[in-house]
């Protein structure tokens, strides 16, 4: 019997009330009031800048309620060309990046590419390096006159022809591409992993090679983990600015994002930077609308069902080697040259092409020392290991509440959080801080752990919520619903079935936000208080003031001791992205 | 003998302390007066006036000044305990300066909070519209006017002004940020360097120049407005934003990734970089200088006091110890250039570029309080025509 189907098929007030009888019955209030919670928490920040939009001008002086900072927004006449550099940008970069870390889960989870094992985690080795230091070791290998794979061509090819060039579109795109690439893979790995193999087993035996399986059974299948990493991902790229500032403008590519900010470092107008804020937040509820049309026939994706199954990996035949090709090409392009790079700048004098290919005769270690005294290396470091992993729980359970709230307790109108669970991806973190100031401001929470705690969750919230909504569509109702009729209660359901099936992709979104929070500065810098060592806002200001070789030096210090943290997660805590 | 001796000594003793009394006397009022103008003073219009030598008569006068004013309020600081500083700088400075304040005047505990300029800003006006008394000091440059002139500011006139380079009857200008024209010294020979700001247009440099924009609040917005405030020829200023556009050149959001792809061969001369950034780079070994005739643009960094600020006495301490003798010392010791007159240092203007050298100050306060209305009403129409 499917209980959920029943009451809400009908609409008008008896179906809420029906909604509500059934809610008080399995007792889903409690997710419910605490999606509620965790979305007004949200929503909040979000509407505070969005009112200020209407009444504020310059910082400092109080205007009254007003359209005057839209008007300038919609007369803006270079604002089309920017948004479409911005689209153009934002969708390459997540479809590049989703398309190969699905296909590299798709390697790890279904076939028998060999070293597998030993590849399971690298794809998720880029983001442990800080995002502002990838665009430097790729503008460093891509620069036209002085980068270092035109000039290997040059000196050992004689190709004179400037080949690559880090400040275009197609630069920006590969570097925020693979940024792109490890939620990508989380987001599918978990999906695969969990995948009843007998849909792929029927297209081999009817004579279907593995590509065109992977095409037509197994990628239409993962639809809605797909579109969910690509909707983070072309909302990330959308609002990114280190990219564009770094790459696209000395190639003339001016995107959106930069609107945002000129109204803020420029003008000092918090208003206005929201207003331009609002065409990004169309843009996302455009794209999440479309998201929520493509998979509002949940049942469809649902794999993992009532009937036992168990994962299996398809023998590839010979398609082995290629699929062991394409992971080694991608570790070698985005992991290794980048990685390199960062490691040799930290250790030579100054970049240049010559200076970096006598590396390692000029190696010194100075950087290194130099970060290691710095004043809040250590305390700042501490605090932030500390705070980072409180949050990654924190925002990891509440995103899997909110998504359980919406796809199993089909309470009336929870379909709202959808759009509440993704709001902050689409402000700039510097504008949804500012409203995160406002709220806190006179409290006893502003200049303490708590504010800077309470902003990483809201920042956070997106990546934990998205990646528990595109798994938790792929268990099918009927588990749920055998516990429902049986006169089991929310917690049952939650505890006992929703969560440890999703317990791939909890550790995946763990790993994420944990990464992401302990290196968070945009959002972070006007949370902390005077005197707080926080360790991304101190150590991460090399990268800021442009000393690259010790911002290189603190990149790797920061590797090592991540690269330390998540082996002893994986393995002390057995912490796992496969079932 | 001996007592000739004695009796000589007791006289040229005698002859010292009437001497010196009279001296001490003299300093005595000259500071009484620089404190008593430092109290009436106007509040600032925020015109920054500009001294470029020093003498020694100043130099004493100051000492004097800041002895008594220190003295003066040190203990009403120590009362209130601590002092709060926003700023741009470095932690690393921060932490040093902070610490030889601290060590200077015990009693008083020194915190900050570090961000940039559009963070300063936005925290500042936030937390002053919330009717927050949050922070005492902000340590900037492009920030104190922002802030300033949406009222935020609490106007103080230091009392060793007279030994500034760039003097604001509102704020204490402790720094200087001096922007220089770098160049890769692998890339051009000294023959083949522009000689001035506006050789920098001339066609033959198209293509190796790493271009600031020009359109947002940068060095090289900095540096137009200097050079239109100095020539006060609008055509000529023109046609020199003219010639920049006509380089066709990238240009550059970040000042600091610029020069690193400066010194990274990608282009020869850098419009503009930061002195201290060069010097820095130069003590390193690194291929990199700065043209020597070209005159340097010279933007005040200050220690402006806050209008709600909790600890206000604690301020201008702070802000006083920051122009003193050892406060220069302690900003010189962390490679920051300096702001007074009479100070040497290695990136004093005198010491990088020669007695001689005329620089071009930032003065002008439209520019300086808004940036946006400057570069739309004198840039834009140009740049993006």
């Amino acid at each position: 019997m499917d209980l959920s189907s029943l009451p809400l098929s009908r609409s008008g007030p008896t179906a809420r009330w029906n909604s509500i009888k059934l809610a008080l019955r399995q007792g889903t209030l409690v997710p419910l009031l605490a999606s509620a919670i965790a979305g007004a928490a949200i929503i909040s920040p979000v509407l505070v800048v969005l009112w200020r939009s209407f009444t504020t001008g310059r910082l400092g002086f109080t205007v009254g309620l007003n359209l005057t900072n839209y008007l300038r927004v919609f007369g803006d006449r270079d604002i089309l060309p920017m948004l479409g550099n911005s689209i153009f940008y934002a969708a390459g970069a997540a479809a590049l990046g989703t398309g190969l870390g699905a296909m590299l889960a798709w390697i790890v989870a279904r076939t028998n590419t060999p070293g597998k094992a030993l590849v399971e985690l690298m794809p998720l080795y880029p983001i442990l390096m800080p995002p502002i230091m990838k665009n430097i070791a790729w503008i460093l290998l891509l620069a036209p006159r002085s980068g270092i794979l035109n000039g290997i061509l040059q000196q050992f090819f004689g190709v004179e022809t400037l080949v690559f060039n880090a400040f275009t579109m197609a630069g920006m795109i590969w570097v925020f591409g693979l940024a792109c690439v490890p939620l990508g893979y989380l987001f599918l790995l978990p999906v695969f992993l969990s995948f009843d193999p007998s849909l792929e087993e029927s297209a081999y035996i009817a004579g279907s090679k593995p590509v065109s399986t992977m095409l037509k059974i197994t990628f239409p299948l993962a639809v809605p983990a797909l579109l969910s990493a690509f909707v983070l991902n072309f909302l990330r790229g959308l609002r990114s600015f280190e990219t564009p500032v770094l790459q696209g403008t000395p190639g003339n590519i001016n995107v959106f994002v930069s609107r945002v900010y000129d109204s803020m470092a420029l003008e000092f107008n918090t208003g206005l930077a929201t207003a331009y804020s609002v065409v990004l937040v169309l843009l996302s509820v455009a794209t999440l609308y479309f998201y929520v049309r493509a998979t509002r026939f949940s049942e469809r994706y649902a794999t993992i069902t009532g009937k036992g199954y168990r994962v299996k990996v398809i023998d590839i035949g010979p398609w082995k080697y290629l699929t062991f090709l394409a992971v080694f090409l991608y570790f070698l392009a985005g992991i290794v040259l980048p990685f390199v790079v960062l490691i040799v700048v930290s250790m030579i004098p100054y970049y240049d092409y010559e200076t970096f290919m006598n590396f390692p005769a000029n190696a010194v270690l100075n950087n290194y020392y130099t970060v290691m005294k710095h004043p809040s290396f250590v305390t700042g470091l501490y605090n932030s290991l500390v705070l980072s992993v409180t949050i990654a729980l924190v925002t990891v359970l509440a995103g899997i509440v909110m998504a359980f709230t919406i796809y199993r307790t089909r309470s009336y109108g929870t379909k709202l959080f959808e759009f509440i669970g993704t709001l902050p991806l689409a402000f700039p973190p510097l504008v949804l801080s500012v409203g995160l100031v406002i709220i806190f401001i006179g409290t006893p929470i502003y200049n303490s752990l708590w504010a800077l705690g309470l902003g990483l969750f809201v920042a956070y919230f997106p990546y934990a919520f998205r990646n528990a909504s595109g798994s938790i569509v792929n268990i099918h109702k009927e588990l749920d619903e055998a516990a429902w009729v049986h006169g089991a209660r929310w917690r049952h359901v939650f505890f006992k079935i929703t969560l440890p099936i999703l317990k791939p992709s909890v550790g995946g979104a763990l790993f994420y936000i944990f990464i992401e929070a302990i290196r968070n500065v945009d959002v972070a810098v006007l949370l902390t208080s005077p005197g707080m060592e926080y360790g991304p806002v101190t150590l991460f200001e090399y990268f800021r003031v442009g000393q690259w070789a010790e911002a290189a030096a603190g990149g790797v210090i920061y590797l090592i001791i991540l690269i330390v943290a998540v082996s002893i997660a994986k393995f002390a805590f057995k912490m796992k992205f496969s079932l | 003998m001996q007592s000739n001796l004695t009796r000589v000594q007791v006289f040229a003793l005698a002859g010292i302390l009437v001497l010196g009394a009279g001296a001490t006397a003299a300093e005595k009022a000259a500071v009484k007066e620089a404190v008593k103008e430092a109290a009436k003073a106007p509040k600032g219009d925020g015109k920054q006036v500009r001294k470029e030598t020093g003498s020694a008569g100043a130099t004493a006068a100051a000492a004097k000044a800041f002895a008594k004013v220190s003295a003066e309020l040190y203990p009403k600081a120590k009362q209130e305990g601590n002092i709060i500083l926003y700023s741009v700088w470095d932690v690393e400075h921060l932490k040093v300066i902070t610490d030889a304040f601290m060590k200077r005047y015990p009693g008083i505990k020194a915190i900050y909070w570090q961000g940039r300029n559009p963070e300063i800003v936005t925290r500042a006006l936030t937390e002053f519209q919330g009717g927050q008394a949050s922070f005492d000091v902000v340590l900037s440059d492009n920030a104190p006017p922002v802030i300033r002139a949406a009222g935020a500011i609490m106007e103080y006139n230091t009392v060793q002004r007279d030994v500034l380079y760039l003097h604001d009857p509102g704020m204490a200008t402790v720094s200087l940020q001096i922007q220089a024209l770098a160049y890769n010294t692998k890339k051009l020979k000294p023959a083949d360097l522009p000689k001035s700001w506006e050789d920098v247009i001339n066609p033959k440099y198209k293509g190796i120049v790493a271009l600031d924009d020009p359109m947002r609040s940068g060095p090289l917005s900095s540096m137009l407005s200097g050079l239109k405030t100095q020539w006060k020829d609008d055509a000529r200023f023109n046609n020199f934003v003219r010639g920049l556009k006509a380089l066709n050149v990238p240009v550059h959001k970040s000042t600091s990734a610029m020069f690193r792809l400066v010194i990274s061969g990608e282009y020869s001369i850098c419009m503009p970089a930061l002195l201290h950034d060069v010097m820095e780079e130069m003590h390193k070994g690194t291929p990199v200088s700065y043209v020597k005739t070209v005159p340097p643009v010279v933007f005040p960094r200050q220690a402006a006091i806050y209008a709600k600020a909790p600890n206000p006495n604690a301020a201008k301490l702070f802000a006083e110890w920051l122009i003193s003798d050892e406060g220069q010392k302690t900003i010189d010791s962390v490679g920051r250039e300096t702001s007074r007159n009479d100070f040497k240092s290695k990136t004093s203007i005198e010491s990088a570029y020669g007695k001689n050298m005329k620089p071009l100050p930032v003065t002008d306060q439209t520019f300086l309080e808004d940036p946006k209305k400057w570069l739309d009403t004198y840039v834009k129409p140009i740049w993006e025509g």
